[in-house]
């Protein structure tokens, strides 16, 4: 039968590459290069995994500004075979429930689907909620922080992992899964996908002309939650001796006599 | 959350009205007190949940209004009333066979009907795995608004307006969000930020049975549970010492001396997100902004430059002490003693002088 696989992802800057402003402490975003979520390729490779396995199609999806496509190369590159970006100007300035509303609308473009993937959160934003969200708009089941996937029957049979437990859940198809962040090792990028996603170009554009959304719901407007301001993090008071150019031996002293008298060696 | 620059940093202006066609309709004033929903596991509340109602109590102070417990599940019995305890005014529950698994679809369908009922101001949920994984559910069906992982709540002298704080992109800053139009205000709580309320067991709260209007089914089905063996590595969120690795530490085999340390130190291990990002550690041992929050008693950073996001993890500890090789590392203005040296030479000799002194007291 093969499974229909929807894959979510998010374009971020590299925040690896990312300095911070000793002076404001933000993060200096101008000429960084964005990448796909990290977190999200863990998704992907289990997308293609249960792909390989089962057979079907990997059709990724993402709610951006045009440039996101090159994140939808990418993640052609290492094996996917569709894509959609869905923009417009009336969808900027989402919070999560606007995004989710919006994502719900594309999702419901697609004719026939079993499973939605999404990572377990991203690298700028760390919700977490679009899966959950995207759950309740489409009224689905969902699992959370998924580690192995397989079909049994029909029906998707998935591992999580908890702080203290590892859980095993049947589910019934179509449904959604959020993927535990680190759980894969996604594969490299080759040529030769890469020049079927140039060559082909199976990318698809959806705007506002396309999914006809109240734009009282999207974007800005849609979004409840808004930043009303930012303040820094006032620093705690710290003792600040510090200890320089001396041997290791004395070095190791002066802490042994600090952990003494603070107590930690009783 | 929607990113709007704030004028001057004072509380911003939205010149949006109306709402949503589709939402249903919403008097924010018609909304009171402040509602937690308490994580049952093992048969106790979880800690997180008694944190957050200590934290929730100040709140419903500051805006006049009553704390309420939500549980659920099957057979609740004596822990009804342990939300007094811990200053829930009142116990909200809901309960029957068809809560003894949880489903987060199911457990959120029941809070969305109660919400619907009683119309709380504020919905705070423990920001613990299954938590982060039901909150968005809820406030999505109730069309609300919702702040993840937040670490601060603050109510506006003026307006009573409940504002959630958490962490942005960088992380000397915080982002104050405000929830417009739209009611309860939601939020989950990162675990550990806020300290155990005193717990007073003469406390009692008043205590109500609601039933569940019809749920959903569903679509999935518990199979198997198993706890994850505790092996001799302590979880991080409750170890007193932490000695803690970074990228500096050149490979995996760096931590077999932070390990080392730890364990003279009665300790356990943790690492920066580059430890993490490296493969040397597992995520659940990273400590900062996209890790865990700790608060021990003595935190060592070993080789961690000390960036924002990191530091953010660890603000809670009583005493931090940092060993790096370069005297500018930004870790040395957040701890109490800092030693400039290289780990490999420094902690052998440490751990060498550790046991010598305990022996000595033999
Ligand atoms: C949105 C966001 C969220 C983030 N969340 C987190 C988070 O939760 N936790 C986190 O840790 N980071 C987080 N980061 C990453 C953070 O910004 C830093 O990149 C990271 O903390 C750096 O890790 P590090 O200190 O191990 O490595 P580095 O910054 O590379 O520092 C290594 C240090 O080791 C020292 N060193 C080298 N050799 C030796 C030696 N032989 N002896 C002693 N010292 C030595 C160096 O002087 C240097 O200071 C986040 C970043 C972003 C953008
Ligand atoms: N704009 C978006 N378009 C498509 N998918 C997204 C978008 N934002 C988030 N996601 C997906 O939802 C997951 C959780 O994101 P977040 O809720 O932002 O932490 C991500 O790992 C992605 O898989």
């Amino acid at each position: 039968m093969g499974l229909n696989i929807i894959l979510l992802f998010k374009y971020v800057p590299n925040t690896n590459t990312v300095n911070v402003d000793p002076n404001t402490g933000t993060l200096v975003r101008e000429g960084v290069p964005s990448v796909v979520n990290p977190h999200d390729l863990d998704a992907a490779e289990l997308a293609l995994e249960l792909r390989e396995k089962y057979g079907g199609k990997i059709t990724a999806m993402i709610m951006a500004p045009p440039n996101a496509m090159k994140g939808i190369e990418f993640l052609m590159g290492m094996g996917v075979d569709e894509g959609v970006l869905i923009t417009d100007r009336a969808y900027g300035g989402a919070d999560t429930l606007a995004t989710s509303y919006v994502l719900a609308a594309g999702i419901r473009t697609i004719e026939h689907y079993d499973l939605i993937i999404t990572g377990q959160e991203t690298l700028d934003s760390s919700t977490a909620h679009i899966g959950a969200q995207l759950a309740s708009w489409l009224k689905l089941p969902y699992v959370y922080y998924v580690t192995e996937a397989s079909l049994n029957d029909g029906t998707l049979i998935v591992k999580r992992q908890l702080e203290s437990y590892t859980e095993k859940y049947r589910v019934k198809l179509p449904a959604l899964i959020t993927v535990l962040m680190h759980s894969h090792q996604p594969r490299p990028v080759t040529l030769e996908n890469k020049l079927r996603a140039v060559i082909k170009k199976p990318i698809k554009m959806l705007t506002n002309n396309d999914l006809k959304l109240n734009i009282m719901c999207t974007g800005l407007r849609g979004s409840p939650t808004v930043v009303a301001k930012t303040e820094f993090i006032a620093k705690i008071p710290r003792k600040k001796e510090i200890l320089k150019d001396k041997s290791p031996q004395e070095t190791a002293a002066w802490l042994l006599s600090k952990l003494k008298e603070e107590g930690f060696l009783n | 959350m929607a990113f709007v620059k704030a004028k001057g940093g004072g509380i911003f202006k939205l010149s949006i009205s109306g709402q949503c066609p589709d939402w249903i309709p919403v008097n924010p004033n018609e909304h009171k007190n402040v509602w937690v929903y308490i994580e049952i596991e093992k048969g106790h509340m979880h800690e997180a949940s008694i944190q957050l109602l200590g934290k929730a109590k100040e709140v419903a102070g500051k805006v006049n209004s009553k704390l309420v417990a939500i549980m659920i599940g099957n057979n609740l019995g004596s822990l009804l009333n342990e939300p007094g305890m811990y200053g829930a005014d009142e116990v909200i529950y809901v309960e029957g066979q068809e809560f003894e698994t949880y489903y987060a679809i199911i457990y959120g369908e029941v809070m969305v009907q109660l919400a619907m009922k009683y119309k709380p101001e504020a919905f705070l949920i423990a920001g613990t795995m299954r938590g982060r994984e039901l909150a968005p559910y809820i406030a999505n069906h109730l069309r609300t608004g919702i702040t993840a992982d937040l670490t601060m709540i603050e109510v506006d002298e003026k307006t009573k307006e409940i504002i959630l704080i958490r962490p942005p992109f960088g992380a000397w800053q915080l982002a104050h969000i405000r929830t417009l139009r739209r009611r309860p205000v939601m939020g989950s709580v990162r675990p550990n930020v806020f300290p155990l309320p005193a717990k007073d067991t003469n406390r009692k709260a008043k205590i109500t049975q609601e039933k569940a209007g019809e749920l959903y089914e569903p679509g999935l089905e518990l199979l198997e549970r198993e706890e994850i063996k505790e092996s001799e590595e302590k979880p991080i969120e409750k170890a007193e010492v932490i000695v803690s690795g970074g990228k500096g530490l050149g490979s995996k085999e760096g931590f077999e001396i932070i390990k080392e340390l730890a364990e003279q130190l009665h300790g356990t291990y943790a690492g920066s997100r580059k430890a993490v990002d490296m493969g040397w550690i597992q995520h659940d041992r990273q400590v900062g902004q996209t890790g865990k929050t700790v608060r021990p008693n003595l935190y060592v950073a070993v080789a961690i430059s000390g960036a924002a996001q990191h530091v953010f993890g660890i603000r809670e500890a009583k005493r931090i002490i940092a060993i790096n090789s370069d005297p500018n590392a930004p870790i040395f203005d957040n701890a109490d003693y800092g030693v400039v040296g290289d780990y490999r030479q420094i902690i052998p000799e440490l751990i060498k002088l550790i046991d010598e002194a305990k022996n000595a007291k033999k």
